[in-house]
């Protein structure tokens, strides 16, 4: 069966430690907890993880919303962020678990994108060449966030135009972030046909947009 | 011997062992030259460090097998809710025992272990939402138990959480939510029997969940006096907000323009006839003209009248985008001539069951993900005259079972792919789907008898059909 594949990308980078990653955990088991309460989600969306830090894993391979479990997500105390190998490992993945159409298979829908990140790419190089990649991927969307006072929103405009921030990095801020993720997915789960971008819903105060 | 003087044997024998391990303790201080003094201290301070050895190495094995257990990495598969569940796991028996799960009660299951370390968990969950159980067991005796978490979720049945706010009504002046039409053609002059038209459209389950307007369309007609049957459906594109109107204008152009160019048009006829008596490249040619003059012209129509709704209304045509494909059919002494055009996805078919044929009017447009695929208010689809060639087909065959126009809405789910699409058995397995209905889910099919008004609302009962991940608008258009 087609699915409307996610992809959430998450820094998990020394500065996320503590509090952050904990109200990111916590925004996360919401995401998920209220999509399987969509029906056009529960039976379309699946769900990819890929962390970033020093090390780039993908702690949680694209799996169906109703199958999946969240998995552990740590951070290390500090180190750099390599953002341009996330978005490496990213392409690999969507070419291997995102089905194209032909004429044996029905295309999987155009996957989604969603990049957070509270600082900027320590490999800035690998990132800039990445982001050609990312964009022969066809995303139906890819909406970033830049989160808390260090992140730097210039850097994500290189990857797409629809990059919101937060002021801070604390539980409501990340709830609140989470929650209007969790409506943009749904409106994509119900956009069938939709050939161009997907709109998004309009954020709440605490995510700014970025023009 | 009596019991007394049992008690009192057994009582020397371990006074003389004490003695025995005494002698044997000062003989050893007194070796190691032992200050008297410390000697008390030195069996305490003994005695203390055998302990704390003892206890390290009871906790090292309970660290060992719990590493043991953590590392099965035991993971339990998520349910649905109200519909039977059961989850095993095993567990070694020679290092772990008296398991017990913690939050189970909450979700409604139950465990229990079938053989010796398995372990099920069954039932019926009830509450929907995700829980974390925990799994406790006992493991060297003397240490506490230990535990591990286990996430599960039980999923809401999709089936039970689709708000229907289908609505007949015209809403804010947005078409309603359903439509059907059956056009009844009785036998002619000569009393045999002429085929009908069944249609009907329904807004897709997404659609009716959030309130958003039916995007499908479809508009048909017959004229009784040159007896020209003429089809139309558009799928309105789901990120095109006018793309609703869009498909309706789409088809009402088509059936205005062929009304216009069909009716008393006996130029047409002859060309066709002609050309069936005679089928040679230059009456081709003439009836190739004739039939692109009433078909490309009919889509050049539709996508101008879309044009100027916009520009009347100020928006842009993009935001009225809808696939459009639209059949013309007569039936003639020799057989029936059809042409169509078609842009977009969904599926036009000429199906004749005892023939065993399908022949596909055309190749859906779709790209390398789902959803993607072009629509009339595109211009570049008239750029290339190639590919307005490929778009339209005409075609004369001796008869046929039925002539299916619908929108992907249909076609996704039942289909899937183009292959299946050029495949006659699945279309004769559609066939047999619209006549029989789905009664596993109380759905039933659609009588397709000659003059049979029923058929439509059946037909419209019929694409209510359930299947996971397609809630689509669904349209289709049947002349039978």
């Amino acid at each position: 069966m087609r699915i409307l594949p996610v992809y959430l990308l998450i820094d998990t980078s020394g500065s996320m430690h503590g509090e952050p990653i904990e109200s990111v955990k916590v925004g996360l088991e919401a995401l998920v907890s209220s999509l399987r309460q969509e029906p056009a989600a529960l039976e379309s969306v699946a769900l990819s993880i890929i962390t970033f830090d020093k090390d780039v894993k993908q702690i949680l391979p694209l799996t169906p919303l109703d199958e999946l479990q969240l998995p552990e997500i740590t951070t290390p105390e500090s180190g750099p962020t390599h953002t341009g190998l996330a978005l490496q490992l990213l392409c690999e993945r969507v070419d291997k678990e995102v089905k194209k159409g032909t004429a044996e298979t029905k295309g999987d829908w155009k996957p989604l994108l969603f990049i957070m990140t509270d600082g900027k790419p320590s490999d800035s190089k690998l990132y800039k060449d990445m982001i050609e990649e990312v964009k022969k991927r066809h995303f139906g969307n890819i909406v970033a966030c830049a989160a808390g006072p260090s992140a730097k929103a210039e850097e994500l405009l290189k990857l797409t135009d629809k990059v919101v921030s937060l002021d801070t990095l604390d539980s409501t801020a990340f709830k609140k972030f989470f929650k209007w993720v969790s409506d943009s997915i749904n409106i994509g789960s119900q956009s069938v046909g939709a050939t161009d971008d997907i709109a998004l819903p309009p954020p709440p105060p605490e995510v700014n947009l970025i023009l | 011997m009596n019991r007394e003087q049992r008690l009192v044997a057994r009582r020397n024998a371990a006074d003389s062992r004490i003695k025995d391990f005494l002698d044997a303790f000062e003989e050893a201080a007194d070796r190691l030259s032992i200050p008297c003094s410390e000697r008390r201290r030195f069996l305490g301070w003994t005695i203390e460090n055998l302990w704390n050895k003892h206890i390290e190495e009871r906790m090292n094995r309970r660290l060992v097998i719990e590493n043991e257990i953590n590392n099965l990495g035991l993971r339990i598969p998520n349910g649905t809710v109200r519909k039977a569940y059961t989850a095993s796991f095993a567990l070694p028996a020679d290092k772990v025992k008296d398991v017990a799960i913690d939050g189970l009660e909450e979700t409604g299951l139950t465990l229990s272990q079938p053989a010796e370390g398995e372990y099920l968990i069954s039932g019926t969950p009830q509450k929907h939402g995700d829980f974390t159980l925990t799994v406790s067991y006992s493991t060297v005796e003397g240490e506490p138990r230990s535990s591990f978490k286990l996430p599960v979720a039980f999923n809401p049945d999709p089936r039970s959480i689709w708000r229907d706010l289908r609505s007949r009504l015209h809403k804010d002046g947005v078409k309603p939510d359903w439509a059907t039409e059956y056009i009844m053609v009785k036998e002619d002059a000569e009393g045999a029997p002429r085929k009908d038209v069944i249609a009907a459209s329904i807004q897709g389950r997404s659609h009716a969940h959030e309130e958003r307007p039916r995007d499908d369309y479809f508009a048909a007609r017959h004229y009784e006096d040159s007896d020209w049957y003429v089809v139309a459906v558009a799928d309105g594109a789901g990120s095109a907000p006018l793309s609703w109107k869009g498909s309706e204008i789409a088809c009402d152009t088509i059936i205005e323009h062929c009304r216009e160019n069909l009716d008393g048009n006996k130029v047409f006829e002859e060309a066709i006839a002609a050309f069936h008596a005679d089928p040679n490249t230059e009456l081709r040619s003439v009836l190739t003209a004739q039939v692109s003059n009433i078909i490309y012209k009919g889509a050049v129509k539709a996508h101008e009248a879309i044009n100027a709704e916009a520009a009347a209304q100020g928006e842009k045509p993009r935001d009225y985008a809808t696939t459009l494909m639209f059949a013309i059919c007569k039936h003639f002494s020799f057989g029936w001539f059809i042409a169509s055009f078609w842009v977009g996805d969904g599926a036009m078919c000429i199906y004749d069951e005892k023939g065993g044929s399908a022949k596909l009017l055309g190749t859906p447009d779709e790209g390398e993900f789902s959803g993607q695929t072009r629509f009339i208010t595109m211009r570049e689809i008239f750029h290339d005259k190639d590919l307005v060639a490929k778009r339209m087909r005409m075609t004369i065959v001796p008869d046929f079972t039925a002539l299916f126009l619908m929108t992907d809405g249909v076609s996704d789910p039942l289909f899937e792919t183009d292959n299946n699409l050029n495949d006659f058995n699945k279309w004769k397995e559609f066939y047999s789907l619209l006549k029989e209905g789905f009664p596993e889910d109380g759905i039933p099919g659609v009588n397709l008898t000659d003059d049979n008004p029923e058929a439509a609302g059946e037909l419209l009962e019929w694409l209510k059909f359930w299947r996971p991940g397609n809630h689509d608008d669904r349209t289709m258009v049947v002349v039978k």
